[in-house]
């Protein structure tokens, strides 16, 4: 009866690997060698500044655009997305920007447009029953499941989009730029949702410009710039300003790729000279 | 439409039936009455407002049946109906109706902020929840909170102008005498603020801050677990981990408002450095980050939810980090104990959501390092209000401020002044120094009438 199976907690498992992923379109260069990881009970934030190659990316992974270069990998297996259906047989679903909802169909005909149930004729009951369900499961505040979506604030649209989302039960939902048009009220139900889709065990990919609701809710935080990958980061040991300068290329230049590169070079040897103490502390330790 | 509503009623009325208490005959028209008059009334109390036409969809009731309990209600003073429109069409829209305005509470934790939004009868009309990033900053988080309290009061159908005052509780023990922080540290992007201050220039309102462990206590010896005994323990486990003490009834704050802060109580000498600068305070025992470091192999994030949804699936780390973190927490209970003496000690936060698994172990190890007495060692019991204790606190502690206004002005204790001119530099206004106490005294005299 429910329209979601229960979830089972299965967090922690890498659901979907991109590696070197490149596009390009023309001689434009959208994206160079991007890596990105997706695991299941996670929110990855992907962020980046206008024209980074995060809505490329994106797209890749919602088949609307194939990658030029690279590999995708879903379960140890190498697959490819040629067109929208891929991704869905991968278990991706894409909650695009602009929600790509039907204004004039309520909110029970718009998450299973497409899904309709029944056979010949449609089964309003059993589906009204399911969009209730649903939704009730996600925590969402829609008054009425009858009423046409133009009447609905942001933050219910939003709410009904990602619920139809959910219909085609995916294991990695995308949510491109969900905060973006809403104002406090509406974002703090949006936030709270994909608290609910992470813990469902789902990947959610979570794109956003906005680095309060991006630390507040996600777990991993991967930075795009000019189309390649510019930092990953733990939201548990990263501050506001180092994602900043992540996604500006402020950490990136001349000095800095120097001090990097020495660095690299005196953190090998140390590396080795200082394991060595541990292991002769170890014993010592054991003794008592 | 009409049609499918209709059946959906007559399925809705076959569960009913059943469900209705035995007090009324089960089956008769005035017990299904009854039970559609709660769903109802439980619907708009989810929701705030809605139109008839919404609750129709909602309740699955009949527009007529909706119509008639809702102008039945109204009637009976405990719906309020305005007209407005949906869709271009005129509606009704239903609220609770509210008995002397309105209050506010606001709980700021370190992941999380929780507002709810209540009358002065103790009824809860709004809430709302949103998490926060680690080390949020109090001013942009304080103008979400305006917007959120702005949106809260239009759900209901009111303004922010009926609002008589906002509770706050911080995450971090609060100086009763000036309202900031008193140990730095705690809560980096709140430190110094003046909070009450600052809400007020947004909101104009009265705002009273204090500690959230504090509120939490308040709540549950009033509406909670603890109702009714004179002295009792409220222990907040979450992020971090606080304590909330009542003595004599009363909550008890000490003097720099540090009293109860249970973590940062010393266990380990030789322990980790805690981020209040000591070294192996409870929290780096049992705080979030100090359980999430026992999983290491695990990817991202470790979430005290998910520590608990993985001990809820029988996962045995889980089980055990909880296991231990109550051990940790009844040794140093062992100790509040001895020094407070409380009857009953009432485990909240989220991290009490586990139950048993962290209640036994913290039982046994109290009872180990506790000092006994005849009447054996205090009751551990798990919080009634759950993670909405310390909400609800806030609310109470709001309610119980603006009540000392309105008595105080009414009694002519305090002379009732105009409220500050609003041409007052903010800046100015912000150095003031607050005594929670005598804070009141700035109130405008239609608060207090409006109270009364």
């Amino acid at each position: 009866m429910a329209a979601l199976s229960t979830p089972e907690v299965s967090t922690g498992e890498l659901v979907l690997s991109l590696r070197g992923i490149d596009k390009n379109f023309g001689a434009v260069q959208a994206l160079t060698g991007i890596d990105l990881d997706i695991y299941s009970g996670e929110v990855v934030a992907l962020v980046g500044d206008n024209g980074a190659g995060k809505s490329t990316l994106v797209k890749i992974l919602a088949g609307v655009h194939p990658q030029d270069g690279g590999t995708i990998t879903s379960d140890d297996k190498r697959v490819s997305i040629n067109n929208p259906a891929d991704s869905n047989n991968l278990g991706i679903a894409t909650v695009y920007q602009d929600l790509a909802l039907c204004d004039n169909l309520d909110v029970v005909a718009n998450l299973f447009l497409g899904h309709e149930l029944g056979r010949g004729t449609i089964n309003e009951v059993e589906m009204e029953k399911r969009s209730w369900s649903l939704l009730r499961q996600l925590s969402a505040r829609i008054p009425s499941v009858r009423i046409p979506v133009a009447s609905l604030s942001g933050g219910q649209r939003q709410t009904v989009a990602i619920a139809r989302s959910l219909i085609g039960e995916p294991r990695i939902v995308i949510l491109d730029e969900p905060t973006a048009a809403l104002g406090v009220a509406q974002t703090a139900e949006v936030l709270n949702l994909i608290e609910r889709l992470r813990e469902r065990g789902l990947g959610v990919v979570l794109i956003s410009h906005n680095m309060a609701d991006v630390q507040a809710v996600a777990d991993r935080i991967v930075v795009l710039r000019l189309g390649r990958n510019n930092g990953e980061f733990k939201v548990a040991d990263v501050t506001y300003e180092d994602i900043i300068a992540a996604i500006t290329g402020a950490s990136d230049n001349a000095v800095t790729r120097r001090a990097q590169a020495r660095v690299d070079a005196a953190g090998a040897p140390a590396a080795t000279a200082g394991s060595r103490p541990d292991d002769t502390a170890l014993p010592e330790e054991d003794r008592p | 439409m009409a049609n499918s509503s209709r059946f959906r009623h007559a399925a809705v009325l076959g569960t009913i039936v059943c469900a209705v208490s035995s007090r009324r005959n089960p089956g008769s028209q005035s017990s299904l009455r009854e039970a559609n008059r709660a769903r109802i009334l439980d619907a708009i109390a989810s929701y705030g407002a809605l139109t008839q036409v919404e609750l129709a969809g909602v309740t699955g009731l009949s527009p007529a049946t909706v119509s008639n309990i809702v102008k039945e209600q109204a009637a009976a003073g405990v719906l309020q109906t305005t007209p407005t429109s949906r869709s271009g069409r005129r509606a009704v829209r239903v609220t609770l109706a509210r008995e002397m305005g309105l209050v506010v509470g606001l709980h700021v934790s370190n992941r999380q902020l929780r507002l709810a939004l209540a009358d002065a009868g103790h009824q809860v009309l709004a809430e709302r929840m949103l998490p926060l990033a680690r080390d949020h900053r109090a001013d942009s988080e304080l103008d979400r909170v305006m917007l959120l309290i702005q949106d809260m009061a239009e759900s209901v159908g009111a303004s922010v102008s009926e609002v008589l005052a906002v509770g706050i509780g911080l995450a971090a023990p609060v100086d009763p005498r000036t309202g900031i922080i008193a140990t730095p540290g705690l809560m980096r992007g709140w430190d110094g603020v003046p909070v009450a201050d600052e809400l007020e220039a947004r909101l104009h309102r009265p705002v009273f801050v204090d500690n959230e462990a504090n509120l939490g206590a308040l709540a549950e010896s009033r509406l909670g677990a603890a109702r009714g005994i004179g002295q009792a323990a409220y222990l907040r486990v979450s992020h971090g981990v606080g304590a909330g003490l009542i003595v004599d009834g009363r909550v008890y704050r000490g003097g720099n408002g540090k009293a109860g802060e249970i973590g940062h109580l010393t266990l380990d000498e030789q322990g980790l450095v805690c981020r209040c600068g000591n070294r192996g305070c409870l929290e780096t025992l049992v705080g979030a980050s100090a359980l999430a470091a026992k999983f290491p192999g695990s990817h991202g994030d470790v979430k005290l939810r998910d520590i608990l949804l993985r001990a809820d699936a029988g996962d045995a780390l889980a089980r055990r980090v909880i296991a231990d973190a109550g051990r940790h927490l009844g040794i140093a209970l062992a100790g509040l104990s001895n020094l407070v003496d409380p009857h009953r000690i009432v485990v909240g936060g989220e991290l009490a959501e586990a139950g048993e698994m962290l209640l036994s172990p913290l039982r046994h190890a109290l009872e180990r390092s506790t000092l006994a007495t005849p009447a054996g060692v205090p009751e551990v019991v798990k919080g009634e209000l759950g993670e909405r204790a310390e909400v609800l606190g806030a609310v109470l502690f709001a309610i119980d401020r603006a009540q000392i206004v309105a008595r105080r002005t009414e009694e002519g204790i305090l002379p009732a002044r105009p409220a500050p001119a609003p041409d007052i530099l903010p800046g100015i206004a912000g150095l003031r120094a607050r005594t929670a106490a005598e804070t009141p005294a700035e109130n405008s005299p239609e608060r207090g009438g409006l109270a009364s």
